[in-house]
This record gives C-alpha cells, sequence and structure tokens, in this order.
C-alpha cells in the first residue's frame, strides 16, 4: 500500500516534470509562428494560401507625362529643354527632369494632416512629374496653370538629373505677369483669389536672375497654354 | 457595438525576402537617393535621420519617396498584407496606409530601412476570444435574426486599434410603438 502510494505520488511528480517541458515547447512554437507571420523572423514560413496577386516591376508614380491628377484649371503643356554647357549648349538627352507646382488654390500636394494617403495614386502625387529628355532634349507635361501663394511669384520648380539620378540642377521657372493677370483675374478657379501679391521683380528668387528664369508663354484661357524654357546644366 | 480601424505596420528592410518586398525596398532607396540631394544641397549629410535633424523641410521626403511605392500598394489590391484570419488567409480591406522612411544611408543600402502603416476600413468588433477580435467586415447593423458573417484575427505584434467609435445601434427604442 505504502509502495503504491510512494509511486503514484512520484508518478505525479514525474507528470507535472514532463508535462511542463512540453506546455513550454508548445507556447515557443507558437511564438515562432507568430513572429514569421509578421515577416521579422529570421525564417519564412509556407504560405498558407495561393500565392498572389503576383507583384510586378513598377516605376514611380511620377513618371507620367499628365499630372494634373485630380486637380482643375486651365490646361498648360509644359516643355522643358534641357541643354549641356559642358558640351556647346547642345541638347541633352537621358537627362531625368522633375517638375512639380502648386495647384489653382496655391497649395502643394503633400501628406495632410491624418498623415495618410488614399490609395487612388493617379491623385496622390497631383501636379509633380517626371520624365526623361528625348534626342532634342526635351520633355513634355500636361498639366494646369499654376495658382499663387503669399510671398512669391507664380513658378515651377525643376530638379534636373543625369540618367543615373546625380542631380544636376534645382531651379524654377518664372510665368510672365501678364499673362498670370489674365489667367488670375478672368479663368475658374483662379479668379476667386485675384492676382498675384508678389511679382517677379520682388520675388526672393526670381529677382536677380529674372532673365535665365522667364519662359515663353502661349494660348489662352479658353484653348490652354503651352510654356516653353530652355535650361542649361552642366552634365 | 463599437466600430474600429485596425492598423498594421509593415517593416521593411534589407532582410525582407518576399518579392514584393524586394521592389518597395529596392526602388524607394532608389527615389530617396534622388530626393536626398534635394535637401542635401552643401553635401554635409548622409542619413536620412541626421538630414531631417538639421533640415525640418526634410522631412517632407516621407512623402516625396512614396511616390515610388505607390505602384506596389496599388498591387495588394486594397487587401493588408500578412495579416491573416485564423483560417490563414488575408482578408483585412484598406484604403488607407502611410510610407515612413524609418532611416537610411547614401553612402549604404543596408542602413535603408521603411515602413508602411496600413489602416483597415472600418469593422464592426463584435467580441473578444481569448488573444483574438471577433470583427465583422460588414458595419450595417444586422438584424439579430441575420447571421453576421465574422473573422477571428490574433492580435499581433506591429498590429494595432488605430480608432474607434461607438455606434448606436439601430434596435428598436422601447416604449416607442405606444408613441407612435
Amino acid at each position: 500500500m505504502e509502495r503504491k502510494k510512494f509511486l503514484s505520488q512520484s508518478l505525479t511528480a514525474l507528470g507535472v516534470a514532463f508535462v511542463a517541458p512540453i506546455t513550454k515547447a508548445c507556447s515557443k512554437t507558437d511564438v515562432i509562428g507568430d513572429t514569421d507571420e509578421t515577416g521579422s523572423g529570421s525564417c519564412t514560413t509556407t504560405p498558407s494560401e495561393t500565392e498572389g496577386p503576383f507583384p510586378t516591376k513598377s516605376p514611380s508614380s511620377l513618371v507620367q507625362p499628365d499630372i494634373t491628377g485630380d486637380r482643375t484649371g486651365v490646361p498648360l503643356s509644359v516643355k522643358i529643354y534641357i541643354t549641356n554647357r559642358n558640351n556647346s549648349c547642345a541638347a541633352l538627352a537621358n537627362a531625368i527632369v522633375d517638375i512639380w507646382h502648386c495647384d489653382a488654390a496655391g497649395n502643394y500636394s503633400e501628406y495632410g494632416g491624418s498623415g495618410m494617403q488614399s490609395t487612388n495614386y493617379t491623385s496622390v502625387h497631383w501636379l509633380r512629374g517626371r520624365q526623361t529628355t528625348d534626342s532634342n532634349g526635351l520633355v513634355t507635361f500636361t498639366s494646369i496653370f499654376p495658382g499663387w501663394y503669399s510671398g512669391r511669384a507664380p513658378h515651377i520648380h525643376v530638379h534636373v538629373y543625369n540618367s543615373s539620378g546625380r542631380s544636376l540642377l534645382v531651379t524654377q521657372i518664372a510665368f510672365p505677369t501678364d499673362i498670370c493677370n489674365t489667367v488670375y483675374t478672368t479663368a475658374s478657379p483662379y479668379k476667386s483669389r485675384g492676382t498675384q501679391d508678389t511679382q517677379n521683380s520682388r520675388d526672393n528668387v526670381f529677382a536677380d536672375s529674372l532673365d535665365f528664369e522667364m519662359s515663353a508663354v502661349t494660348g489662352s484661357v479658353s484653348a490652354g497654354y503651352t510654356l516653353t524654357h530652355t535650361i542649361n546644366v552642366s552634365a | 457595438m463599437k466600430q474600429i480601424q485596425l492598423a498594421y505596420r509593415k517593416i521593411i528592410g534589407a532582410q525582407s525576402t518576399s518579392i514584393w518586398e524586394q521592389y518597395v525596398f529596392e526602388d524607394s532607396y532608389k527615389e530617396f537617393l534622388m530626393q536626398f540631394q534635394l535637401y542635401n544641397t552643401e553635401n554635409k549629410y548622409h542619413t536620412f535621420s541626421r538630414l531631417s535633424a538639421a533640415i525640418p523641410a526634410a522631412e517632407k521626403l516621407h512623402f516625396l519617396v512614396s511616390a515610388a511605392v505607390t505602384g506596389y500598394i496599388a498591387q495588394l489590391q486594397n487587401k493588408i498584407p500578412d495579416i491573416q484570419n485564423t483560417l490563414g488567409k488575408t482578408f483585412l480591406p484598406f484604403h488607407l496606409y502611410r510610407f515612413e522612411i524609418i532611416d537610411s544611408s547614401i553612402r549604404d543600402k543596408k542602413d535603408h530601412r521603411i515602413a508602411i502603416i496600413f489602416y483597415s476600413e472600418p469593422l464592426l468588433w463584435l467580441d473578444t476570444i481569448g488573444e483574438h477580435l471577433l470583427i465583422s467586415l460588414n458595419t450595417e447593423s444586422n438584424t439579430d435574426k441575420d447571421m453576421a458573417q465574422t473573422e477571428l484575427v490574433k492580435l499581433q505584434p506591429f498590429m494595432s486599434i488605430y480608432s474607434l467609435q461607438k455606434t448606436n445601434h439601430a434596435t428598436a427604442i422601447p416604449g416607442q410603438d405606444i408613441l407612435s
């Protein structure tokens, strides 16, 4: 009797001792599984569902000729020629050109207050674009006539890179005042804000270099405008 | 009954293995190298953290670099990656996300680490069972007679409840029938 009781107590004790590591082993397995699911583990678990949708290489959403997105305004075709100062100002092919400008109300696309963005990528990076120059050194964007914001004359920002993405020049393009006055006083939605508060001659970017940064703009409010400008870089 | 939005923060770095993660890693790094030059005009900095500490405007790089990955986000077809229900399937719909550069270096690609936070569509939080949330994707109120389709999802690292709204459930107000 006593021997039986002793054995039973021993087994219970052993049993507990055996069970404990098994329980521990199970929970450890769970933890490993969880870690893998978040993708931060050192090994990858076999997917439990059919793989897909299959990823494909996708260019930056900046790479598009029409950068209008969901903005409205007077159509503007932007033609920028890039020439190389180190090659007798000949056309520079395969240069990467980024442009960005504000909308009719004077706002840039950027993260909003909540910090979230919609996955409708055509409207996320509106009025920002990237093109590569052709054999004539030309890039063309379809956009809208920019508005203005307080303290600056109307402008388009330009960043020129060589074909491998090395920065060559960051600059801005100015607009003829007479055309700005026409757009800002007669066209919707610009006319609700009226004319710009800063003239090119008083602008802290353009004042000392306007001759190099002034664009040629042709067209009309009804037909849209075409901006042409040449930028010299050292490539 | 409460409506919630779940948030999942997916971190991608040099160690990430899936093809989608590698595309996001490579293209966001390439874009980072290009856009970094806009703010590093005097070539004084080589990491994002140092540059943004010195030049606050460089915080805009989060947004600017995100342009490189929006095409990949679209390929997810509005389903949050990695987070599976207890049946082992991804199921959480999203249409909002935020791209962040955790840190990066123009000298060493291995130091490039980014995060994408996915915010789920509003969900109905029905119950909590152990470590699992019982939720329904259908936030329209069901009558008591309807069987509501539900999902069980485990609370896990890098997943959080981002927002909560107590809903006024469309149940009959006692006594209203008598008054009308």
